[in-house]
């Protein structure tokens, strides 16, 4: 159950060599104690988990992500504003490159 | 199930248009299972009949079992013929959704595409026909395809009730580009479309005001561009979104885009898409997040090549993209970190197909 946050995804072996899903990839799940929870199965009435996201109850097959209004709000803050000055062409990131 | 290894087999109704898309592109026949099998209302929906409908007109000879619960198809796919297509897209969906798997395919059909879809032309689940028209449409350049390259947006159709129309032009081309983008550069323009039909025009100039508040601290090359639709051009019902896309020195883009919902202002829908954008830009890479699978899939279809590209982290659908471009395609990428610093970026690279379209030697 312990999760090394320092290293990093093993992103070919998550996705060509597992068995879990876009999602708990996504949210860094540990490849063992999912798939052995997801395997028992023991019981005759399993619940079943859905991952709700649209209008109807459903996920849907959209395109662009939806849009968080609350975690977009952390761009009022000025120190993350200018965290990203370097991606421009005005910011100054050490050199100068063209 | 006996013996016929080449029908993929896959299950659900997500990533439904990807998976057409790839068994249209590799011949193989697809079989899809589970369609909504445990919902109240089973079985496929209106606008995935409608997109079925459509990959079988510009098609011949494609073949499309639906079973009497709407829950499993089958398709077995003919060859892209393209040619000249009219479409009524649902309003359940935007034109976006039809659109985006149709620009997938267009390149390799017969003759070069000229599609005319109808419906709504922004919303807040698929790209909408500005993002596809300045965004989509110069990724598909970095494969080798401009000439005659074409969106052209006639009419503007806002939700629920649409009546927007767009025409696409598509060549046709023989084999696509290697890509090899791996210098993300620094961004040197941010170009945005505002449009606002059938509310007050000045609608639109608000949400360039309201966005420049945001955006003109990084650089002075800002254009964001009102575009004014009237009468019967503006559809049916009233809308109003803001679409932003930033430029780097080496030709990376990356966008964002909100639309108007009831009880926002044009000013907070305005932030929204100003703070994706921002949003997206710190996640970094040679590509966009939304156009993920679009460049992967023409790496996959690249000539007998070493394909590479510098991506931010992939989504869940590129993810599952990755992998059903394996079971159809049997190519699997190469991932690793682009750089040993602690940026979150990721260099995919891949050995092309060497994919040739079949079909326009046809003709």
């Amino acid at each position: 159950f312990k999760k090394s946050k320092t290293k990093k995804k093993d992103w070919i072996k998550l996705i060509y060599g597992s068995d879990l899903t876009p999602a708990q990839i996504i949210r860094g799940d540990d490849p063992q104690t999912s798939s052995t929870n997801e395997d028992d199965e023991d019981d005759i009435f399993t619940i079943k988990r859905l991952d709700v996201d649209g209008p109807s109850g459903e996920t849907v097959d959209r395109t662009k992500e939806v849009l968080n209004e609350e975690e977009l709000k952390q761009w009022e803050d000025e120190e993350l504003l200018d965290s990203i000055r370097g991606l421009f062409i005005t910011g100054s990131s050490g050199q100068g490159d063209a | 199930m006996s013996g016929t290894t080449s029908v993929l087999h896959f299950s659900g109704h997500q990533y439904l248009r990807h998976r057409l898309v790839l068994s249209i592109l590799s011949g193989k026949p697809v079989r899809i299972d589970k369609i909504r099998s445990d919902d109240k209302n089973p079985g496929l929906r209106d606008y995935e009949v409608s997109l079925l409908r459509l990959l079988e007109r510009i098609t011949n000879g494609t073949i499309i079992e639906i079973s009497v619960t709407g829950t499993a198809i089958l398709l077995k796919p003919g060859i892209i013929v393209g040619g000249s297509i009219t479409h009524e897209c649902p309003v359940s969906r935007s034109i976006g959704y039809f659109l985006e798997p149709i620009i997938m395919l267009a390149p390799f059909s017969k003759k070069p595409l000229n599609l005319t879809l109808r419906g709504i032309t922004s919303d807040e689940q698929d790209l909408s026909v500005d993002l596809i028209r300045t965004v989509t449409l110069p990724h598909l350049q970095l494969f080798g395809l401009s000439d005659e390259l074409e969106l052209r947006i006639k009419k503007r159709g806002s939700p629920p009730l649409g009546g927007g129309e767009i025409q696409f032009l598509c060549p046709v081309v023989k084999q696509v580009k290697t890509l090899n983008f791996v210098e993300p550069g620094r961004i040197k323009r941010i170009r945005g479309i505002a449009h606002a039909v059938r509310v007050s025009p000045q609608f639109s100039n608000r949400m360039i005001e309201a966005s420049r508040s945001v955006l003109n601290r990084y650089i002075p090359d800002i254009y964001l561009y009102s575009d004014v639709y009237k009468g019967e051009d503006s559809g049916k019902s009233p809308g109003y979104a803001l679409s932003l896309l930033a430029e780097s020195t080496t030709g990376a883009i990356h966008c964002s885009e909100a639309v108007s919902k009831p009880s926002a202002a044009p000013e907070d829908i305005a932030l929204l898409a100003s703070r994706a954008l921002l949003s997206e830009i710190k996640k970094g890479g040679c590509v966009d997040e939304k156009h993920q699978t679009l460049v992967l899939l023409m790496m996959v279809l690249g000539s007998e090549d070493v394909g590479r590209c510098r991506l931010g982290t992939p989504t869940e659908r590129t993810i599952q993209f990755l992998r059903d471009v394996r079971d159809c395609f049997g190519t699997s990428f190469k991932i690793v970190p682009a750089d040993s610093e602690s940026s979150n970026e990721l260099l995919f690279s891949c050995y092309g197909t060497g994919y040739v379209n079949a079909n326009r030697s046809l003709a």
